[in-house]
């Protein structure tokens, strides 16, 4: 449950930044998570949860809401150059069979955007 | 009103890894970071490890645990340095939890700092340390698949350390299709098998990490 942990990270970024913009409350998250960066988005909507609930995070309260956005994981072969979605670090081309693709996209995992008054 | 914040989550925790890694550098420590799921035997491997080496070098550990003291206790019994982190919970160490405790070790005085990891063999594979190196163990009851089944954290360590081969004839674990499922998952990565208990193949880590002693005190 890793996610827990960095979903007060990412709540503390946001609370501090938007105190700088001289906000009082922070009504949407919005996150970009990548099938390859090692975070479940249902762990972070229940970690999300809980410090809503809680409030002990300034500025993120009751009506806050977190929005998931997510990035496909994709690779290119090293050999024959193919495209392809890997299923996680064991990336085999569907075309030539060949291991070690490159990882392109997927591993982001990065606080977009919020919104608040 | 709407900001545009486009902040890596991770950013926190890599800023506290390259802090970890200037220091370690500045004072030409050799970090290992051992990561292992429970039971695996990194505590066994390190109480050998620290009693072989600790007369040519300066050794201090960083031992993490979710609760006790006890994995820091059998360190110090092998005669060496050792600070317990007890995450209280968290399944891993991140960086920031090291930076904490690192006023507590004197690096000037420590040639090779161990840290090991919370026994998992998910999220600590996720946590750059500031470490030299990663190393993980996987013993041989839990099976070669956990090679495939686990391949973040066999993607990012550069040495498998094939644990409790002893016990090779009475369990089934293939070591030959762990080489394999190892070179698709990282080519990089050398496999080594040892026993903590037999001390099979055991020269062959210690003088892993005496070349890479060596090779942290090259400019």
């Amino acid at each position: 449950m890793h996610e827990m942990g960095l979903m007060e990270d990412a709540l503390q970024m946001v609370s501090k930044d938007a105190a700088g913009h001289g906000m009082k409350s922070v009504e949407k998250v919005s996150l970009i998570v990548g099938d390859l960066s090692n975070v479940l988005p249902d762990a972070l909507r229940f970690a999300f949860d809980a410090f809503r609930k809680t409030g002990e995070i300034p500025g993120i309260g009751g009506q806050a809401r977190l929005e998931i956005i997510r990035e496909p994981g994709k690779a290119r072969c090293a050999v024959c150059g193919k495209e392809y979605e890997p299923n996680e670090y064991l990336a085999l081309c569907p075309d030539c069979g060949m291991p070690f693709g490159v990882v392109i996209s997927g591993e982001t995992f990065r606080i977009e955007s919020y919104e608040g008054s | 009103m709407k900001v545009t914040l486009e902040k890596d989550v991770m950013e926190n925790n890599d800023r506290a890894a390259e802090f970890n890694r200037k220091l370690f550098q500045k004072t030409g420590t050799l970090v290992i970071n051992i990561m292992s799921s429970p039971g695996a035997g990194k505590t066994t491997i390190l109480e050998k490890t620290v009693r072989a080496l600790s007369g040519q070098y300066r050794i201090s550990v960083i031992e993490g645990d979710i609760a006790t003291e006890r994995d820091a206790d059998r360190i110090r019994s092998a005669g060496t340095r050792a600070v317990q982190i007890a995450t209280e919970g968290e399944c891993h160490l991140d960086p920031r939890m090291i930076a904490k405790v690192l006023p507590e070790i004197d690096l000037d005085e420590t040639d090779i700092l161990f840290i090991e990891n919370v026994g998992n063999l998910v999220c600590p594979s996720e946590f750059d340390l500031g470490q030299t190196h990663k190393v993980v163990v996987l013993s041989t009851p839990e099976g070669n698949d956990k090679i495939p089944k686990y391949p973040l954290m066999f993607h990012v360590t550069e040495l498998a350390l094939i644990n409790k081969t002893d016990l090779i004839p009475y369990v089934p674990f293939d070591l030959d299709q762990a080489r394999k499922d190892l070179q698709a998952i990282n080519p990089e990565s050398r496999l080594m098998p040892v026993s903590a208990r037999s001390g099979q193949g055991f020269d062959d880590w210690l003088n892993w990490i005496k070349e890479a002693r060596q090779a942290c005190l090259k400019p």
